[in-house]
């Protein structure tokens, strides 16, 4: 298979470049060549956005994208943060304190297997990430989740857990939303 | 001798399919609505008269055109909001002549452009179908158009320019299957009336018919027989694509889908060979599979690894698709177009780019990603 030279930027590290074959999928390449295996092969067709991480752009805003359908290559020289890069960690890498979304997802008991869970840390956060730029009224909070998290597929704990830990985390922090 | 004969025939053609106008009820049975029912599917009635979710032919589907918005209507028995009060009379010349009681022009949006070829006996059975459904009470939404297109007046002028008694043969033949299939497409099925160019007054341009025209954000593509042939299509496949949606030339999206969702997958076997056998005619021009090119553009490779970075995870390294997931893109007809049109679309922002065998050039703008 032909193979291309790659560079992608993961949760802050420069990784590459390297021989990549021109039609790897991310997924297969964040497993087998950066040694990041949190992200999920769900459904392998789109659709049930286990394997999504978030693409940092260069204007300041993030982006959910699937990598299951995507190939390695449409990363190249771009910025990505997969589910290992949300909590703080010490010098020695060690995890001191988990990202507000992912405090949440457990204090609700959000997931069950977890199977789903990647996906919805990294699309959660992309929601919280919009709200920064642009607040909701308070009365929207919930149709905002629904819009933004629906295509995500959980098929253990149901939908309500989620729901409600995204909820407190947009309502208890501040700026995510306006009165209204 | 003559005299008579001439008599006969003029006396013959009479009795063929025209108005009755005796104003008298028809006789229903279970079979003429039966009857009613099939025909009403082929026409597709229900693409415009049914919302999505809604009663069965209590309208509210939107038209969008470049003149406003137009509704269907309803047409359940209502006495108040459907058509429950009209006659067969009425109906016929709603279906023939585009007027409605009360001589209230009907919008061209209505294709009895099309279905003004249709027998009365078919136009009767159809009513007698529509008059068996379950009335529903639904106020019609008025049309929403620009001036001067709200001038209702103005379509009695339009039909006199516009209005003929029958649309001209899309292909070549003279088979009885070739005369039903001129039948379900250029009257029942309307196909014309998407498919054929527009002139600037709304109508359609029958100089050009079929050559395909744009269609919100599609493209409905060329489906002469030249147009067809080129892409590869033939007889038997377009039959399974009208019953199915899907065969190996593509599969139906858009509004297309609704179409066989509709009408063509409730079409029997005789009538969807005839579909098919009509759109190419009697003697098919021969299909032209498509090729690889070989060629070593440097923008095909660019297009190529744009492909395998945001297509191929579905359709395939090479194009071939997945069982019930991904249409193949090898040899699709779609890639064949002239333009990129329904090839790389995206909800409401504008993407065109351009094909090239097979494969998408670099332009992606319309995928979701940092390309916007």
């Amino acid at each position: 298979m032909k193979t291309k030279p790659l560079t992608v930027k993961i949760n802050g590290k420069t990784v590459g470049p390297q021989e990549v074959p021109d039609g790897l999928m991310m997924l297969d390449f964040l497993h087998e060549y950066a040694a990041l295996t949190g992200s999920r092969l769900g459904c392998g067709i789109g659709v049930c956005r286990a394997c999504v991480v978030i693409i940092d752009k260069p204007d300041g805003t993030s982006e959910e994208m699937r990598t299951c359908i995507t190939g390695a290559h449409f990363f190249a020289g771009k910025a990505i943060r997969t589910v290992e890069g949300h909590a703080q960690r010490n010098e020695k890498g060690e995890i001191i304190a988990l990202s507000p979304v992912q405090q949440k997802f457990l204090e609700h008991y959000s997931f069950q297997c977890g199977y789903c869970t990647p996906g919805f840390v990294n699309g959660a956060t992309v929601l919280i990430e919009r709200l920064k730029r642009e607040p909701v009224a308070k009365s929207q909070v919930e149709a905002v989740i629904t819009e933004s998290l629906n295509t995500h597929l959980c098929r253990c704990t149901g939908y309500v857990r989620y729901y409600e830990a995204v909820k407190d985390v947009i309502l208890g922090t501040p700026g995510l939303t306006k009165e209204g | 001798m003559k005299a008579l004969l001439t008599a006969t025939i003029v006396l013959l053609l009479a009795g063929c399919g025209g108005p009755s106008g005796d104003g008298k009820p028809i006789k229903s049975s279970p079979e003429l609505i039966a009857r009613g029912k099939y025909l009403a599917r082929a026409a597709d009635c229900a693409a415009c008269h049914t919302a999505p979710g809604g009663a069965a032919m209590a309208g509210g589907a939107a038209l969008e055109s470049p003149f406003g918005s137009l509704y269907g209507s309803n047409i359940t028995p209502d006495h108040d909001t459907g058509i429950g009060k009209w006659s067969a009379d009425d109906f016929y010349k709603a279906m023939h002549d585009g007027t409605s009681p009360g001589g209230r022009q009907l919008y061209p949006a209505m294709p009895y452009t099309s279905y003004r070829s249709m027998p009365r006996e078919d136009v009767d059975a159809v009513f007698a179908y529509l008059m068996s459904l379950p009335p529903v009470k639904q106020a019609s939404q008025p049309a929403d158009l620009h001036f001067p297109y709200n001038m209702r007046f103005g379509v009695r002028f339009w039909k006199m320019l516009f209005l003929k008694d029958e649309l001209p043969a899309a292909s070549e033949g003279a088979s009885p299957e070739w005369q039903r299939g001129r039948y379900l497409s250029n009257a029942l099925g309307h196909c014309g009336e998407c498919h054929t160019p527009r002139g600037s007054m709304g109508q359609m341009s029958l100089g050009e018919q079929l050559k395909g025209a744009p269609l919100g954000r599609w493209m409905a593509p060329d489906i002469t027989p030249a147009g067809l042939a080129s892409r590869d299509w033939t007889t038997d496949a377009i039959a399974q694509f009208m019953k199915t949606g899907i065969a190996p030339q593509g599969s139906a999206f858009g509004e297309m889908h609704m179409v066989v969702a509709l009408s063509g997958q409730y079409l029997n076997d005789q009538d969807l060979h005839a579909l098919a056998l009509y759109t190419l005619g009697d003697r098919p021009p021969a299909p032209q599979p498509a090729r690889q090119d070989a060629t070593a553009d440097e923008r095909l490779a660019m297009g190529r690894q744009h492909y395998l970075n945001a297509c191929a995870g579905c359709h395939g390294r090479d194009g071939e698709g997945r069982p019930h997931v991904a249409i193949a893109m090898a040899g699709n007809s779609t890639l064949r177009q002239p333009d990129s049109h329904n090839l790389v679309t995206s909800d409401g922002s504008s993407s065109r780019s351009k094909t090239d065998v097979g494969i998408m050039e670099q332009a992606l703008q319309g995928c979701r990603g940092s390309w916007r």
